[in-house]
This record gives C-alpha cells, structure tokens and sequence, in this order.
C-alpha cells in the first residue's frame, strides 16, 4: 500500500464520520436518506481525493528526509 | 552509539492531543440556526391556513418550525408537550383515531408515539394531548432532526406536517454518538498524519514483499522503515576502501 492509497482510505472514514459530525452539531441535516446519502458521497469523496493528496505529500516528504540516510548506508 | 528515535514519535502524541483539541473546540461553536440552507426544501405540505389542523409543540405552532434554519430548539431530556387540534369551522365532523408523532433518521422512524383515542366520535373540533420524552434518544443522538405529526383516522392518515427541531444532549454534555465519531476522527487524523511511512514500504516493493499492513490501522514500529541504519549498523571496519 503506498502513503496516496493509505491516505485516501484515511480521508475516505474522514469524510463520512464528518458529515454525520456536522449534523450531530446542527450544521447538517440528514433526516431524509436521499439527501443524506449524498451529503455521505460527497463526503467520502472530498475526504479521498485530499486524503490521498495529503498522503501523497506526506510520502514525499517522508522519502525526502530519509534519503540521506539511505544513501548513507549505501557507501 | 547514539540512536534518534523517529521524528514521527515525537509528534505523535501532541499530534493526536492536537486533533482532538481542535474538534472539541468545534463542538463548543454555538450552532443557532446553522443547518445548510440547501437543505431547507425537506419539507413535505405548506401549512394551508384553510386546514382545519394544527399542531403546537409546548404552546408554539410547529409550521413555525418547517425548515431545519428555524427548527425549535430543544432539550432531549425534557418532556415535551403537543396539543393536536382541529377545528371546521363549519358542520363538517371529523373523526381522528390517531395523533402520532414521528422523528426521522436517514429516512427511517427513530421514535413513533402514538396517542390512540378509544371510541372516537366525529366532532366539528377537538384536542388530543400527546407528550413525549426522548430522554434514550437524547443519550444517543443530537442535532436537527425531521418530525412528522400526523391525523389518522383508523389507520388512514388525514393529515400531517413536517416540522424541525434541534436537540441538545441532556445535562447539555455530547451524546454517545459525537463522543464515538470523534474518537473515529482522531484515529484516522493519526492514521493519515503518518500516512508518509508508507511510502518507503512501496519504494522496497522491488525486492522481497514486506509484511503488508492493515488498511485501516495506521503503522506500528515495528513496520516501519529503519532509521538511519548508518548509525544504527555501521558498516564493518574496513569496508571504505
């Protein structure tokens, strides 16, 4: 699994536990299922594409700083 | 030899206190009147002021309240008291057999009551109390929810009117159901902030397959890559020839 797919998974959850969040403080209201089950799509969808963005920098980022000691240990 | 524990675990559990400072921090926002005005056309017949219906919910008529913007504001652990009235206004009778309020959930009925009349006659105008305390749910659920009071007449319905209101959880504590989603958000916030470690797993992809981790649990040490391995294993003495 790389860090993007690892991410998205995360922002998957993310999005959906969020929209039941958002109403269980008033923000949202998800008393009927159509309109509710879209709210959940759209959420785990959001929650996805910038989970794996976020994953995919945070996995750069990662590599990045332990390149060094990679190439250290090559020598 | 000196070893540096991974930068990761030393954000860890700030990260994580973090997180759930943040969240707890939204739940204190006041939230009047928020709810998504997108959301507001839910609502199933406008109140004909020709009907001979009405509903009041503790003295205030429930058309008010028939979007999620103008949902009354409630507290689950209190009682409340609905007066179903109706009035002709002419020699026309009307028999009801059944006051029955509902509350809705992702489109299902998470509470019915029903104030059944025994022996109904046909009356011109009449009144039936109904009171309702939703103190299990109020330990459950909070925020708006849909209800739906209805008229019927031996089963067949007469009437009914949508309206909105907005719980607070009793003793105006979080209910059960926030409190385990924000415990969910947590876990994954700290799952997603150490996402990045996955990537040199699927840069060693090239030789022997590593010992997969779960897709929902964050990684443990003990799959992660080794820090600086020069520090940790120097190579042996003369290999830098």
């Amino acid at each position: 699994m790389s860090a993007a797919s690892h991410g998205a998974s995360c922002g998957v959850v993310l999005g959906i536990v969020l929209v039941i969040f958002l109403q269980q403080i008033a923000y949202l209201d998800l008393s009927d299922l159509v309109p509710a089950i879209e709210n959940l799509v759209i959420g785990a969808v959001v929650g996805g594409v910038l989970g794996a963005l976020i994953g995919w920098a945070l996995g750069r980022s990662y590599l990045a700083r332990h390149a060094t000691g990679e190439t250290t240990a090559a020598k | 030899m000196r070893s540096r524990p991974p930068r990761a675990k030393h954000l860890r559990l700030p990260a994580a206190v973090l997180a759930f400072a943040v969240v707890v921090l939204l739940l204190n926002v006041p939230a009047p009147a928020r709810a998504a005005p997108a959301l507001q056309a839910i609502t199933s017949q406008p109140n004909d002021s020709s009907s001979p219906f009405n509903v009041t919910w503790n003295g205030v008529d429930v058309s008010t309240a028939a979007t999620s913007s103008s949902a009354l504001a409630i507290d689950l652990s209190q009682s409340a008291n609905l007066n179903y009235n109706w009035f002709t206004g002419s020699s026309a009778k009307l028999s009801v057999t059944d006051a029955r309020l509902e509350m809705f959930y992702f489109g299902f009925a998470v509470s019915t009551r029903d104030q059944l009349v025994s022996g109904a006659i046909a009356s011109a105008r009449g009144n039936i109390p109904l009171s309702w305390t939703p103190l299990s749910i109020g330990f459950v659920l909070e925020g708006v929810y849909r209800l739906t009071a209805t008229f019927l007449d031996n089963g067949t319905t007469l009437w009914s009117e949508n309206f909105y209101v907005r719980g607070t959880a009793p003793l105006g504590f979080v209910a059960l159901l926030p409190i385990v989603l924000l415990i969910i958000v947590v876990y994954e916030l700290y799952g997603l902030v150490r996402s990045g470690r996955y990537a040199m797993l699927g840069r060693k992809s090239g030789g022997p397959p590593p010992s997969q981790p779960s897709a929902g649990t964050p990684p443990a040490d003990a799959t992660a890559p080794p820090e600086t391995p020069a520090e940790n294993n120097p190579p042996p003495s003369g290999g830098d020839s």
